[in-house]
């Protein structure tokens, strides 16, 4: 019996070492196990793993500049057609900086460094494990869903050259080199024109989405791709996109579900660009105009729920914690040291009222103290 | 007299009767080669990957030595404004079914034998021209066939085509699942070119579980149908699609094999011989009744 | 005696204008023959891989073979229901069903794109096809049918042998020959009679068989897993109208008065076998529900209705009809119907039902196709007329006492 407990630990020992000794890049990441493994002992041998997509657990975001400039895909050597085939990664980076950056294509990456395609997707297309497409396949199911959208076609031709035929100018060496997509310009403003009955005017400030609320482009843009600006195909006309499409972009943030909402975008007038007092009744302008949005609104993309009292962020102030000089105010020696609800009754601290003590005394007639410059 | 002349009869009737069954058991193993092995191959085409370059139409040309255009040419997307299909000169050929929406891409199918797993061919040839190999290619054997077309009238995908312009030698010509390359360790030639690796090939048990986990892991891409798994009992070339099959002019089949129903009515007529030996002997009976009848009116 | 009916050779001029005719539709048919095999079935027919069977098989084969269902039913009549009043038709059924299966085997052959390897199915077996047993089938028949055509051919010759020039020394063994021959076949002629009757139930349904393969692509109006009970029982249907329609126009080509009360009592026959047919056809039909095909207008329903109506259910009432059978003209347009209603059947059943999923031009038989169809049937119609001229095939009244003992047949 003794041994047979003694077995038992050293089997669980062993399980539990197995289980810990996962390599190291896996250890100091917070990842859910089942996110990758769909059993619950995974081993090196039988790992178990989940099948694509993984997106979950993306973890790159460098720069287009911190990739390669260019690379040579000389790995797929099967079918002896085509020349290898080089490729401006470097430009194809930059054009996938405005959707999804480099998960465009490196749809799968586990945590640390971003690892080769032929990592996963195997050189041979004859082979054991046909549940993900070889090397050759998922280079082209990266390639042509942009490539065919964009040209409408599928010529082989735009990347391949035939062995031994004259040299294509997308294949100079040279050239690709020095290949880069241009700068995409942001626009600022853009006003729509929609066909809804009340307010038929939307006006989005695109600068405000990027620098006042910092969204990056592919929070929006993720499933835009080059069509979005090259379509060589005639774009679908807006009429033909139901309600719930043309909101698509916006809903994500904003409610357009309830028609008590309308307003906030819809208007018959180009509307201003964005006011924090008109918007929320708050004014930031006197004492947090210098704050970045992201001090209150702490949580990313989302920018409701916050109360106008001062105390929601600033906790409870009484004589001994409040400078009342930043305010622009220097209290005198006898209203110092009293309680703030003395003379603000309000939450917001906004009015003042001299009556608790005065009967004929009221503000601005009568100062508690001198207005000095604000700080 | 007369008993001399029946025991003559039932001699000879017995005799022909047991040259007749002799050949039963000979005859009912006189099959062509039909195997199902479990481990057989398949394909599995995503025709949501298909880009429709046409590289499997110039591959399997150039496999089968037949003539074709330079590689170059395959990109004329002109082509698809016909529905076009499998013929003798060539084996498999791709279709472009229009879009649904725009920001959608065109659907492209390829289409070739099915090499089905209770093949309609196989039965019906009458020489047992066709095979279906371990590997799960149907074949054709050239030095059996007649010509008689029949494998073409049976088949549900209408596969078989025939060199109809050929005096001499004309030949049956469909896809056989390049079984030359394959049986020398290769892949067949469309697989191999297929640059989306739009076509899969491995084990049909391995391809119908990868089929069935696409769909679960993509609703959206797929319809939950795998062409190919149920139809005419099952086949090794299996499809997928992001509408219905129909819609892509593939035919609606049953899930019973093609040949099944003929095959039972062929072997209920020719149960052992037991019905025609039947008939035979139940004729013979009523011939001698009656020409005895005969004789003894004669007689009296 | 001199009611006496007994087949002979008849001596007439063999050329008549109908005759010459008959030789042009023939040399033509000959001639695009000659075409096919030189350039292949594409340079002369409309075939494709999507319509892979045409006219040569819908009717040149298929309706070949039904139409020469005489030769077993008569068989089955005369031999082994052993009615001797039917002897005199038995001859020219024969006779019809030899040179129909000739030709059958003849177009077979041409339709083969390696006509050449027709004996392959001799070797090369394939058990579950229908198409194997068929070509057995027929195979085997067309040899019980040349050897039940032996006899009449040596009743020509025994004591006539007379061999040209210098083979006159055999003329004496080869009559032996020919004696013992005749002895030989006397005796063992009922296997073959059995099993040419075997053989032709068998056939004359899997014929039936070839098509339900096709499954999906064969119109459900006709495609039924009953296919070939319904081919047997209309082939049996069609054997004696057969009979009648090619007596009643051998006696009229040849001025000889028809056999009337034989063949009325032929047509007598005919009634309970169509009907049978038809219950089956209706049957089979109410029970697939296929009856709501017949809603929509097109070839095939309409192609449908001619068969059932013109092809079995008028005929029907004429065989019904008593007064009917008993006239030459009622026979004939009875018996004429059957024969076009089973035709159509089998054009139907190849042809019209036949609808592939993909097809780019319809089917429709070239001039080609025709023009070998009309030869070939001319063809068998001067043979047989040949035939009748050179053998004792068509019985005639006789005057004179036989020369020889070997006179009537299975008697």
């Amino acid at each position: 019996m003794k041994s047979k407990i003694l077995l038992l630990l050293i089997v669980i020992h062993f399980v539990i070492n197995a289980q810990t000794k996962i390599s190291k890049s896996h250890s100091y990441q917070q990842l859910n196990c089942s996110t990758c493994h769909s059993c619950q002992i995974p081993t090196k041998e039988n790992p178990c793993l989940r099948a694509c997509p993984r997106e979950s657990m993306i973890r790159i975001d460098q720069k287009p500049e911190e990739g390669p400039r260019i690379l040579t895909i000389n790995k797929i050597k099967e079918t002896d057609i085509y020349e290898p085939v080089i490729f401006s990664h470097l430009a194809h980076a930059e054009m996938a900086e405005i959707s999804g950056g480099c998960r465009t294509c490196h749809h799968y990456n586990p945590p640390g460094n971003v690892i080769a395609c032929s990592e996963c997707h195997g050189l041979q297309r004859k082979r054991e494990d046909v549940s993900k497409p070889d090397l050759k396949g998922a280079f082209h199911r990266q390639c042509m869903n942009c490539h065919r959208a964009w040209s409408g076609n599928t010529d082989c031709l735009v990347c391949h050259q035939l062995k031994g035929k004259g040299k294509l100018v997308s294949q100079n060496k040279e050239l690709i080199v020095k290949r880069i997509h241009p700068e995409i310009k942001a626009p600022n403003k853009i006003t729509y024109t929609t066909n809804a009955t009340a307010g038929k005017q939307v006006t989005f400030y695109h600068n405000e989405h990027v620098n006042l609320f910092n969204y990056e482009c592919g929070d929006c843009h993720k499933n835009d791709n080059c069509v979005k600006c090259h379509s060589k195909i005639n774009t679908v006309s807006t009429s033909k996109k139901s309600t719930k499409e043309l909101h698509n972009k916006c809903s994500n943030c904003h409610d357009t579900n309830s028609k008590v909402n309308c307003s906030f975008c819809h208007s018959e007038k180009e509307k201003g660009p964005f006011n924090h007092l008109v918007r929320t009744g708050f004014d930031i302008t006197k004492f947090h105009s210098k704050l970045s949005c992201s001090r209150c609104h702490t949580t990313k993309n989302k920018f409701s729920g916050l109360s106008n009292e001062c105390s929601f962020c600033h906790g409870k102030w009484s004589w001994d914690n409040f400078n009342h000089k930043i305010t622009g105010f220097i209290l005198d020696e006898t209203h110092g040291e009293l309680e703030c609800n003395s003379c603000h009754k309000e939450p917001t601290y906004s009015k003042l009222d001299c009556s608790d003590c005065h009967e004929d005394k009221s503000y601005p007639k009568d100062k508690p103290g001198r207005l000095i410059k604000r700080l | 007299m007369v008993n001399e002349s029946r025991r003559k009869f039932l001699k000879l009737t017995a005799l022909i009767g047991a040259s007749i069954t002799g050949l039963s058991p000979r005859k009912l193993k006189a099959a062509p080669k039909n195997i199902l092995d479990k481990n057989r191959m398949g394909v599995l085409v995503d025709t949501t990957a298909c880009i429709g370059c046409r590289k499997c139409e110039w591959a399997c040309k150039v496999a089968h030595n037949l003539p074709t255009l330079p590689l170059e040419s395959y990109d004329d997307r002109s082509v698809f404004r016909n529905m076009r299909r499998p013929d003798d000169k060539a084996l498999t050929v791709v279709n472009e079914y229009p879009a649904k929406r725009q920001e959608e891409f065109p659907i492209n199918v390829k289409i070739q034998c099915m090499h089905c797993d209770h093949p309609a061919c196989v039965s019906a040839c009458i020489v047992g021209a066709f095979s279906k190999e371990e590997i799960g290619a149907v074949v054709w054997d050239t030095k059996k066939c007649i010509g008689c077309r029949y494998c073409m009238v049976a088949c549900p995908f209408q596969i078989p085509a025939f060199e109809f312009n050929k005096a001499i030698q004309p030949e049956i010509r469909k896809c056989d699942f390049c079984f030359q390359r394959t049986k020398e360790g290769k892949l067949p030639a469309c697989v191999e070119i297929c640059p989306m690796e739009a076509l899969t090939y491995g084990k049909r048990e391995e391809l119908v579980k990868i089929a069935h986990e696409k769909i679960k892991l993509y609703p959206e891409r797929y319809i939950n149908h795998v062409y190919g798994e149920y139809e005419v009992g099952g086949t090794s070339w299996m499809y997928l699609a992001n509408r219905d099959f129909v819609e892509l002019q593939f035919p609606k089949l049953g899930k019973n094999p093609a040949p099944g129903v003929t095959e039972a009515i062929q072997h209920g007529i020719f149960a052992y011989f037991v019905p025609p030996v039947a008939l035979y002997a139940l004729l013979g009976v009523v011939m001698w009744i009656n020409k005895n009848r005969k004789k003894t009116v004669e007689a009296e | 005696m001199e009611n006496f009916m007994k087949p002979a050779p008849i001596s007439k001029k063999f050329f008549t204008p109908g005759v010459i005719i008959l030789t042009g539709f023939a040399v033509i048919g000959l001639i695009i023959v000659l075409i096919r095999l030189l350039f292949g079935l594409g340079a002369v027919t409309n075939l494709s891989n999507q319509y892979p069977w045409g006219i040569w098989i819908g009717i040149d084969v298929a309706a070949g073979v039904a139409l020469a269902a005489g030769g077993f039913t008569t068989a089955a009549l005369g031999h082994i229901m052993h009615k001797e009043e039917y002897h005199v038709v038995v001859r020219p059924a024969l006779l019809t069903a030899m040179l129909g299966y000739t030709f059958v085997a003849l177009s077979v052959a041409l339709d083969l794109g390696r006509y050449y390897y027709i004996w392959h199915p001799l070797i090369m077996w394939n058990g579950n096809s229908v198409l194997f047993e068929v070509g057995m089938c027929v195979m085997i028949y067309l040899f019980v049918l040349y050897i039940e055509f032996l006899p009449i051919v040596t009743e020509r010759f025994i004591g006539r042998v007379n061999l040209p020039g210098f083979l006159k020394v055999f003329n004496n063994p080869v009559d032996k020959f020919l004696r013992l021959l005749d002895r030989t076949l006397n005796k063992v002629m009922f296997i073959f009679i059995i099993a040419g009757v075997v053989l032709s139930c068998l056939h004359q349904s899997s014929l039936g068989t070839l098509m339900v393969i096709a499954g999906p692509k064969m119109h459900p109006l006709w495609q039924t897993p009953i296919l070939p009970l319904l081919f047997l029982l209309s082939a049996i249907s069609v054997g004696f109208p057969m009979v009648i329609f090619e007596s009643l126009i051998t006696s009229k080509s040849f001025g000889l008065k028809p056999e009337l009360k034989v063949l009325s009592n032929l047509g007598s026959m005919v009634a309970p076998m169509l009907g049978i047919y038809l219950s089956f056809k209706i049957g089979d039909m109410v029970i697939r529900k296929t009856f709501v095909y017949l809603n929509e207008i097109n070839i095939e329903s309409i192609l449908f209705a001619i068969e059932v109506v013109v092809g079995i259910i008028i005929p029907l009432r004429i065989f019904l009809s008593p007064k009917l059978i008993k006239s030459p003209v009622g026979l004939f347009i009875g018996s004429a119907l059957v024969i076009f209603g089973v035709l159509l059947n089998r054009v139907n059943n190849f042809i019209v039902a036949y609808n592939p999923p993909y097809k780019f031009t319809p089917y429709f038989p070239s001039i080609g196709e025709i023009g070998v169809t009309l030869g070939f049937i001319a063809l068998e119609v001067l043979l047989f007329r040949a035939f009748v001229m050179i053998f004792p095939i068509v019985s005639v009244p006789q005057y004179i006492t036989p020369q020889t003992k070997f006179s009537v047949r299975g008697a």
